[in-house]
């Protein structure tokens, strides 16, 4: 698992280096005629050496041990949940959604006293609310 | 050479109620948040830092420096009481921290680490107030063929140091320099790889990187790992006698060359960029083992083996604002964070920073100072009270983290466009660490990056293209021959750790 690992890593970095050397920097960086040094030169090092080192460590695996995938697959499912959140906070505000956000990462990890529950899901956000909005004086995502 | 005069005003800003005020808040947040498991004062300060948006540069900064010292004295709490180091550095404090506690002396122990902790950073903040200022000058007549050296230095170091693999650092090394290259190119100010979103064109903002990948990754990962239960906090004895709750000060004073060596260990390891707190705890604590007439006493409650520890990793904060403050080079993680409320102050750290924001530096050496004494005074009121803290439930505290992160970011880079490229890295951050990746050098990488890019460009037109122009820099040919052993020393390090 830790060699395979190391090996998928490397082998998706060399791809990467690739990928940058060869499709996105012609395609993303502009072309200027001037200057000591073109925009394009340093990505396109860079790129160079990723692809060279990506290569080496899926030649030459560590013995890093990876996080369980099981809790990587968990924590897609926070991730998700984020994403979620930003959205909904792009659309209704924090005010609204981070109750809610709260609630739902709380209720994840697995809290059901509501003690906590109602510190975390009432009185944080209202005190973020206040902190932000009443004492800062800016404004709430 | 900065004006005494100068130096004064700073000292006399520091010394202000109102900055010590914010010194207090600073050292008590962090406390706190070392005495949490896995929250820390690196994810305290990524979170605290849009919150200084509002605040005078001076009391923002010393509220963070306040917050990455109080964290390394709270570390210990939980290190000490549980076996479980707040923060990767107390690591070697448990080794004879919770012995002790075992024993039925967890305020002696608790005591000994804050003792500890204090001297060792008061020392190491004398020698950056007494280096930095001439090592500054030093770097002032650097060049840009110079700084471009210095820079290829510094990443051979960060590469070679952090992680057990030198591939693995460069990957993340380029990783931080290719998000780097994202905005404008500072040459000719085109827009490169921004794909479309204009929002990058400015570049990716530091607080949106460095919280996503220091705070929310470790957040994620430690959310995927939580179960929503008290953790079981430890139920100390007391053996009843006043002298197991206190350190004498005869114990103290007995400590004194443990100390000493833990201190200047931290100091130095603190002025590399890259090696880290952690690092200099364990090398402090073998090395008193080492040197003690009762090797076999550690281990089991030697206060020594808490006093080499708690010395070597608090001596490390401090110095680490050596290269931050001299060359603009970011020793570690924290001090990359600090660079962060620097550049939302509009401030560029570096040796300039003396001649064109003196009083501000001294204004900050006088907040260090202040925020150890505040640290002894808070720790000693504090202790009974974070040991109730790590019981604190994880659902609490990573909730609101993220909530805090998500409001922070968000006004720091004026939207939630800002938030989504947090959450993106966030992710980055996590597979990285996951597959073995440094985050630490990503982010150096990536704050370095476009200075690095300038160097060259400067060195460039300097030369006219002529390499062999740097053969008259006596100083770059120095520093690129150190790059170049460093980098084989490494090479020769990882295949030896690692025999195929």
């Amino acid at each position: 698992m830790t060699t395979t690992a190391d090996r998928i890593s490397g082998l998706f970095f060399m791809l990467l280096g690739l990928a940058m050397y060869f499709w996105v920097n012609p395609n993303f960086i502009e072309t200027v005629e001037s200057g000591n040094i073109a925009p394009a030169t340093l990505p396109n090092i860079i790129s160079i050496i990723l692809a060279i080192s990506g290569a080496y460590v899926a030649i030459k695996p560590t013995t890093h041990q990876t996080r369980n995938p099981v809790l990587m697959a968990k924590t897609a499912l926070y991730v998700a949940l984020l994403c979620i959140g930003i959205w909904a906070m792009s659309k209704l505000g924090f005010e609204y959604v981070a109750p809610g956000l709260a609630l739902a990462i709380m209720w994840l990890i697995g809290e059901r006293r509501p003690l906590w529950l109602g510190l975390g899901v009432i009185a944080m956000p209202l005190l973020i609310w206040f902190l932000v909005s009443e004492v800062l004086g800016r404004a709430l995502p | 050479m900065v004006e005494f005069s100068t130096i004064l005003a700073g000292f006399a800003d520091a010394f202000s109620l109102y900055n010590l005020l914010f010194v207090l808040f600073g050292v008590v947040l962090g406390q706190f948040v070392g005495a949490v498991p896995g929250i820390g004062p690196i994810m305290a300060m990524a979170i605290a830092i849009p919150f200084t948006f509002g605040l005078d540069p001076l009391p923002a900064i010393a509220f963070l420096v306040g917050v990455n010292k109080g964290g390394l004295v709270g570390g210990a709490v939980p290190a000490v009481l549980m076996n479980t180091p707040g923060t990767p550095d107390a690591a070697a404090t448990a080794m004879d921290g919770y012995p002790l506690a075992k024993q039925g002396k967890p305020l002696k122990a608790t005591k000994m680490a804050l003792f500890s902790s204090v001297t060792g950073d008061t020392f190491s903040d004398i020698v950056l107030i007494t280096v930095s200022a001439p090592l500054a000058i030093l770097a002032l007549k650097m060049g840009p063929v110079e700084v471009c050296a210095l820079m290829i230095f510094a990443f051979s170091i960060l590469a070679g140091l952090i992680g057990n693999s030198l591939a693995k650092g460069i990957i993340a090394a380029c990783l931080g320099l290719l998000a780097a290259s994202i905005g404008q190119d500072p040459e000719n100010f085109t827009p490169r790889l921004i794909f479309g979103y204009w929002d990058l064109f400015g570049g990716l903002a530091l607080p949106s990187v460095a919280i996503g990948m220091l705070a929310i990754s470790e957040i994620l990962h430690r959310l995927s790992e939580a179960h929503g239960n008290l953790r079981p906090a430890i139920v100390a004895k007391d053996t009843g006698n006043p002298a197991d709750r206190r350190v004498s000060w005869a114990e103290y004073w007995s400590c004194r060359y443990t100390m000493l060596r833990g201190a200047t260990i931290g100091t130095i390891l603190g002025a590399l960029p890259g090696i880290g707190s952690t690092a200099a705890a364990f090398m402090s604590y073998a090395m008193t083992k080492a040197s003690s007439k009762e090797p076999e006493t550690f281990g089991k409650g030697n206060i020594q083996g808490i006093a080499a520890s708690e010395s070597a990793n608090s001596a490390v904060v401090g110095a680490n604002l050596i290269p931050l403050l001299t060359l603009g080079i970011p020793g570690s993680v924290g001090a990359a964070l600090i660079i962060s409320a620097f550049t939302i102050h509009g401030m560029q750290p570096g040796p300039l920073l003396f001649e064109n924001q003196g009083r501000l530096v001294y204004g900050l050496f006088g907040a260090m100072i202040m925020a150890n004494f505040v640290n002894l005074w808070v720790g000693q009121l504090g202790l009974r009270l974070w040991v109730k803290v790590v019981s604190a439930p994880e659902s609490i505290i990573f909730s609101s983290a993220l909530l805090l992160c998500f409001v922070g970011v968000s006004m720091a880079t004026n939207g939630l466009f800002g938030v989504t490229i947090m959450l993106i890295f966030a992710v980055i951050g996590y597979l990285m660490a996951s597959f073995g990746y440094s985050l630490v050098i990503f982010i150096i990488a990536f704050f370095l990056g476009p200075r690095f890019e300038k160097s060259i460009a400067q060195s460039l037109a300097l030369t006219n293209g002529d390499l062999t122009q740097v053969l008259k820099s006596p100083v770059a040919v120095a520093l690129l021959v150190l790059s170049a052993v460093s980098v084989v020393w490494f090479l020769k390090k990882n295949a030896q750790e690692n025999p195929a």
